[in-house]
């Protein structure tokens, strides 16, 4: 193999970014997150685990800072001093933002990590040498490395519960980097079974763990490019513009009376995650 | 003196090292191109031959009997697994072919199903567990949609299982292997310029307006989440 | 990616639909266990999934769905579990439930780990000395019947949780056919005390709550959205509730000392002095100004100053509270386990009803519930009360032979009841148990359940929604382990030794529960459909839907008898009030050994694995306490030791710990895991009731000079976000609601 060959080949995977000749089509997955539903109840934390082979670590590791919860609740309290909470907690349920210029992918030195044609972030496990550098890049802190191997540790899956794990998502080994995947297994089966009928996934036909279980549905996912999809209409009437890093609506004098924003997108990285504000009561 | 040697003689004896250490490591050889599987013992000897292979027009009793791969293979087009047919499948035909009753491979066989046990079928075609190959979508393809013979399509893959008493590995099925094929620009169109239904649409990003006849190509999927997940 | 097709079709084939549950192709962990290198690669030597014989629906690599009830806690969500390979692989809600509408919360979607627990009880075991010894059922049986044999009614008892549908009728049965009255119905955590509340004001104890079509929600320590009723029912709800009508979003105001899930969420919390809400509940009625009559005599002295005064909350706030229920209606106040946690919790239960009446809430957003129209399989119910009863008989000897099924009273009793000593008393100790918890551990003979998703059975939710149901549970995999029964086959097997003739003619549970079902078929809607067809499909759908009995629901609350103690004297040994927290993953503890629930964190603290005790930064403060060190809780019934939690949304009066940790048994994930706040609560019990007033221990603490580091998942900001926007906060007056989809 060549260098030149290597270089191009290399671009090739580079290259997998839809520009302008090559705009997202017919897919592009994308969610919407209402923090004004969401109660942080994790019951989308939980789901996650039971859908995607996810290890539990364990009181020692955890303190490590080795849990490897794809989807995490995070809390957020008010800073302002006052004795009590009294307007609540802040929750916002955390995970791979699917970005389109995502950081992590272009600091992985073996492309384990490079984006699909439906927009997401692949991580590829057995390519995957255990660099870390794309967990250092993220800049949303959602990259879990398997420290040790858990497959094989008694503590974390005996025998019994070895039988519960999902035959549609590999398992992890030690020294590769995971996170959340929008339940790609549930959504390349809707896509062979589309394919199959020649047709594209139509809205509602694929859920992933997260959407399905939150009790307030305060998740929305599916397809950015259909315009009937639920995720679709709520970014537009949010306002919120996927190849944007500053919203028009945020330029205006005026300012704006929508709650959709996406976390950090000043860093240019163009999450495909849109969260709706929580709302809080001025009366009371 | 010779102190300049330090750092050369210091990377040799590493290299050593590491070169020993590697040596003794116990990966498995790597598939490549020409290497067949392991010739597999099945715990009854199946003759494909003789179920797909081509009838012998001079005498009935030597030849195959061209069954189409699919009338046993069944989970094939619904899964993504091929899986095994269920024994009942076997018995359904057997128990009326008298002729070969008492051969000792179809006394075997009704053995387990005396017992109600399932046959211990080995694996021919195992992939790493990381790596998941669609059946149902390469059926549906190449059979269903481009209308190939079911021998053909399957045989991309499985070599040709006419010509073979148990089945043995006739590709590599390394990932290289497969992408060869997927890197190819493949006929969208069933010979005869029939177009079909929706196909067009799903490469190069084409619109299922644009036109599409007898030249249109396409490629197979090709990024990494398609197989690894 | 449900194929209601398959489903349909599988049901139909109970012999072959058996076939399917079995364990396929399960050589130990090759085939899920896929690292990564070509080490995997197994040419030749891993076996294929083949079937001997197999439907057309049978398809390896294919998923199929089966309808089931979730038997994580009694709200009786609808489950659709996904088997493959004759494995349960993962639970999801079943959309056609009104309960629980597709949703499943994070306990129920641990079920699967309750069934695939690696410390379930295998074998029936009989106590030999320190040790259990396995032995075989028909042992174990014939023990149960020589133990009886002679035994008087009287000198049985069989302590149990909740428990509904067709097992409570065969369990009544069985305690019919022993002659024994003593059946003490005891579930550690019950809204007992509000239940009784609401019989006295509306007639009923458990109204439909309309959470979707009120305005405002007053919520006095009811977590609604965690632990509290019908959870998962009442977030759908609240996400309703949430986006309003015309973009008149619904009000969550929360009163509670200590900060539950659904307060995290409210518009307005606010931390009232422990047992004060009662007070403010007529400070608001006084306010309102709406009152007549002899509640206006009764809240004439409830004026702001006062109640501000006794409640901690500033004057201000109630006239905020009072204008803003005032201008939208209707509303909904609700009165939870703070409010009814004390010795006077019927009283402030009675005080919130009497405002819900006031505000003219009840037949607006309190509706009279609908019941099955078979009474013999309601849920039973039972709270401490029960609990007490069984274990002052265990004090006095009464007891030779004992059962216990469901509940876990060693470890959730509390510490002053000497339960575990009390129940060392009774002659023969049966458990039914799933793991060796710390009640099994004292029985002499442990008899092992089935789980859930191997079980078959009937469950009939307390709180119903629109309609009635009666939720089937049928298995979605084979058994697990080979000698374990499920509970109506055991207790058939008993009622057998006394009643064969009656019962010969059910060869098992499932022949009893279908001939059960059909025998009601007319009553069950299925008139006039073929028996098989009609047990087909309800098997199918999961649930069967019933029109129900409308109860009439009553506004009687009134100012009788409504009297609210004066504010508690501080004491000066034991100053502050411990409050037993209840989190929505591990409630009463009988879940904790699911690592999920484990390494869930806890939503407010992010708190893993172990048990915390909150206190207000003030207070640490002010007793020279930081987070991470370990304290002494002391009570006058016991102390603890754990690590301190700084959380500024408990009352500097009050402490909290949470109740669900603290096993020493159980099993790997459980035990040794924190502390149990039940083991120091004090036998103080609500006076119109007689249950333990969980709220009304008091304590000291006291530093032990330890420190460690609080394993939790605060983020290495400490949650703070640092001036960046990353949960996003906006107040109603900038946003506008109505145009979003």
């Amino acid at each position: 193999m060549s260098v030149s060959n290597l270089l191009e080949n290399w671009a090739q995977v580079r290259h997998e970014h839809p520009n302008n000749d090559k705009p997202h089509d017919p897919y592009k997955w994308a969610m919407a997150i209402d923090l004004d539903a969401c109660t942080g109840c994790n019951a989308c934390s939980i789901a996650c685990y039971a859908e995607n082979n996810i290890p539990v670590v364990g009181k020692e590791r955890f303190q490590h800072g080795q849990q490897m919860h794809w989807m995490r609740v995070e809390r957020y309290w008010d800073e302002d001093g006052r004795e009590f909470p009294d307007q609540g907690f802040q929750f916002l349920p955390m995970m791979c933002q699917q970005c389109e210029a995502a950081p992590c992918e272009t600091v992985c030195p073996v492309a384990a990590t490079n984006h699909t044609a439906d927009g997401l972030n692949s991580q590829i496990y057995n390519r995957c040498i255990g660099s870390r550098y794309c967990s250092a890049n993220c800049p949303f802190k959602v990259r879990y490395f398997n420290w040790y191997d858990y497959p094989t540790d008694e503590m974390v899956w005996p025998a019994e519960m070895q039988q519960q794990m999902n035959p549609d998502v590999s398992v992890r080994s030690k020294g590769v980097m995971e996170k959340c995947t929008f339940c790609v297994q549930r959504l390349s089966a809707a896509k062979v079974k589309a394919k199959g009928e020649g047709r594209i996934v139509a809205e509602g036909e694929v859920q992933t763990a997260c959407q399905q279980a939150c009790p307030t549905s305060a998740i929305s996912f599916g397809n950015l490019v259909n315009p009937d999809s639920r995720v679709h209409k709520q970014w537009a009437a949010q306002q919120v513009e996927l190849d944007k890093d500053k919203q028009a609506k945020n330029e205006e004098e005026e300012a704006s009376e929508l709650r959709g924003y996406r976390i950090l997108e000043e860093l240019r990285a163009y999450p495909s995650v849109m969260y709706l504000e929580r709302v809080r009561e001025s009366a009371v | 003196m010779y102190r300049f040697l330090r750092f050369p003689i210091l990377l040799v004896g590493l290299f050593l090292a590491a070169s020993s250490f590697a040596a003794n490591s116990s990966q498995p050889a790597l598939t490549t191109e020409d290497s067949l599987g392991p010739q597999v013992q099945q715990p009854i000897e199946f003759p494909h031959n003789r179920h797909a292979g081509l009838k012998d027009a001079s005498d009935p009793a030597k030849g195959g009997m061209e069954i189409n791969c699919q009338y046993c293979h069944t989970y094939a087009r619904r899964s993504a697994v091929a899986g095994i047919p269920p024994l009942q499948k076997c018995i359904g035909c057997h128990q009326n072919i008298e002729s070969v009753r008492n051969k000792p491979r179809i006394v075997e066989l009704f053995k387990y199903w005396d017992a109600k046990k399932a046959v211990p079928w080995k694996k021919v075609h195992d992939l790493p567990d990381f790596v998941r190959f669609n059946h149902e979508r390469h059926i549906k393809r190449f059979v269903e949609q481009q209308d190939r013979p079911v021998q053909e399509a399957c045989g991309y893959c499985h070599g040709d299982v006419k010509e073979m008493t148990v089945a043995r590995r006739q590709k590599s099925l390394a990932m290289g292997w497969c992408a060869s094929c997927h890197e190819k620009d493949h006929p969208v169109v069933a010979e005869g310029g029939t177009p079909i239904a929706g196909q067009a649409y799903w490469y190069s990003f084409q619109k299922p307006a644009a036109a599409v006849d007898a030249n249109t190509k396409a490629r197979g999927p090709n990024d990494c989440w398609q197989c690894h997940k | 990616m449900i194929d209601s097709g398959s489903v349909k079709q599988m049901a139909g084939h109970p012999f072959d639909r058996r076939d399917f549950l079995k364990v396929l192709g399960w050589s130990g962990a090759a085939v899920a266990l896929s690292g990564c290198g070509n080490t995997s690669v197994e040419d030749g030597r891993e076996t294929v999934v083949s079937y001997v014989e197999a439907n057309d629906y049978m398809v390896p690599g294919v998923g199929v769905y089966f309808n089931s009830t979730c038997a994580q806690c009694d709200a009786g969500c609808s489950i659709n579990g996904r088997v493959r390979e004759g494995r349960v692989l993962k639970l999801e809600g079943n959309p056609d439930s009104a309960i629980n509408k597709g949703r499943l919360c994070g306990l129920g979607q641990a079920g699967v780990q309750h069934h695939y627990n690696p410390d379930r009880v295998r074998e029936p075991l009989l106590r030999n000395g320190n040790k259990g010894e396995a032995i075989s059922w028909e042992k174990a049986y014939a023990l149960i019947a020589e133990k009886l044999a002679g035994v008087s009614g009287e000198e049985i008892a069989f302590l149990s949780g909740g428990v509904s549908g067709h097992l409570k009728v065969l369990l009544g049965n069985y305690l019919d056919s022993l002659g024994t009255k003593n059946h003490f119905v005891y579930e550690a955590i019950a809204p007992s005390v509000v239940r009784a509340a609401n019989l006295k004001a509306f007639g009923v104890e458990m109204p439909r709550y309309r959470f979707d079509k009120a305005q405002v929600v007053l919520s006095f320590g009811a977590d609604f959205l965690g632990s509290w009723v019908s959870p998962v029912h009442f977030s759908q709800q609240y996400a309703q509730f949430r986006k309003g009508v015309n973009g008149q979003r619904g009000v969550l105001i929360q009163v509670e000392s200590k900060m539950t899930l659904t307060g995290a969420n409210a518009d307005r919390w606010l931390a009232v002095k422990p047992g004060t809400e009662g007070v403010l509940a007529l400070g608001i009625i006084n306010a309102l100004g709406m009152a007549t009559g002899e509640v206006a005599e009764l809240v004439k002295g409830y004026d702001k100053a006062r109640v501000s005064r006794e409640t901690g909350v500033s004057t201000g706030q109630i006239d905020k509270i009072a204008a803003l229920l005032k201008l939208r209606s209707p509303s909904l106040v609700l009165a939870g386990n703070a409010a009814e946690g004390y010795a006077h919790g019927s009283q402030n239960a009675a005080a919130i009803n009497l405002l819900n009446q006031v505000l003219g809430n009840v037949g607006k957003t309190i509706e009279a519930p609908v019941s099955v129209p078979f009474p013999q399989m309601v849920p039973s119910k039972g709270n401490t009360v029960a609990l007490k009863n069984m274990n002052d008989g265990l004090a006095a000897g009464k007891y030779k032979v004992v059962f216990n099924f469901a509940a876990n009273p060693v470890f959730t009793a509390p510490g002053a009841f000497k339960f575990k000593d009390n129940f060392a008393k009774a002659g023969f100790k049966v458990a039914f148990a799933h793991y060796l918890d710390e009640t099994a551990l004292q029985a002499d003979l442990v008899l092992p359940l089935d789980s859930a998703l191997e079980d078959w059975g009937t469950q009939v939710p307390e709180y119903m929604t629109e309609g009635a149901q009666i939720n089937i549970q049928q298995p979605l995999m084979e058994r697990l382990h080979a000698n374990t029964r499920g509970m109506g086959d055991i207790l058939l097997g008993l009622i057998k030794q006394k009643k064969a003739d009656e019962y010969k003619g059910f060869e098992d549970y499932y022949a009893y529960l279908r001939g059960a079902v059909l025998q009601n078929k007319g009553a069950l809607g299925g008139g006039g459909v073929e028996d098989d067809t009609f047990w087909n499909d309800t098997l199918t759908q999961g649930i069967v839907k019933l029109a129900g009995t409308t109860t009439s629901l009553a506004a009687h609350a009134s100012a009788a008898g409504l009297v609210l103690p004066a504010a508690a004297e501080a004491d000066e040994h034991f100053p502050l009030h411990l409050i037993p927290g209840v989190t929505a993953s591990l409630r009463d503890g009988r879940h904790t050994n699911q690592p999920w629930l484990q390494e869930s964190p806890d939503p407010l603290t992010t708190i893993v694995w172990d048990s915390w005790v909150e206190i207000h930064p003030k207070k640490a403060a002010e007793l020279g306490i930081v987070e991470g060190d370990i304290v002494q809780v002391t009570s006058k019934t016991g102390s603890v030791k754990a690590q301190v939690y700084l959380f500024p949304g408990i009352h500097p009066e009050a402490i909290s710990i949470p109740v669900g940790r603290g096993h020493d048994a159980m099993g790997r994930y459980a035990k040794g895991y924190g502390v149990n706040p039940f083991q120091i609560m004090d036998a103080v019990f609500e006076a119109a009731t007689g249950e333990l007033a969980m709220h009304e221990t008091r304590v000291k603490i006291s530093k032990t000079g330890q420190r460690v580091l609080v394993v939790k998942d605060e983020g290495s900001a400490g949650a703070l976000q640092m001036g960046r926007k990353i949960a996003g906060r906006v107040s109603t007056d900038q946003v506008d609601l109505s145009k979003e989809v």
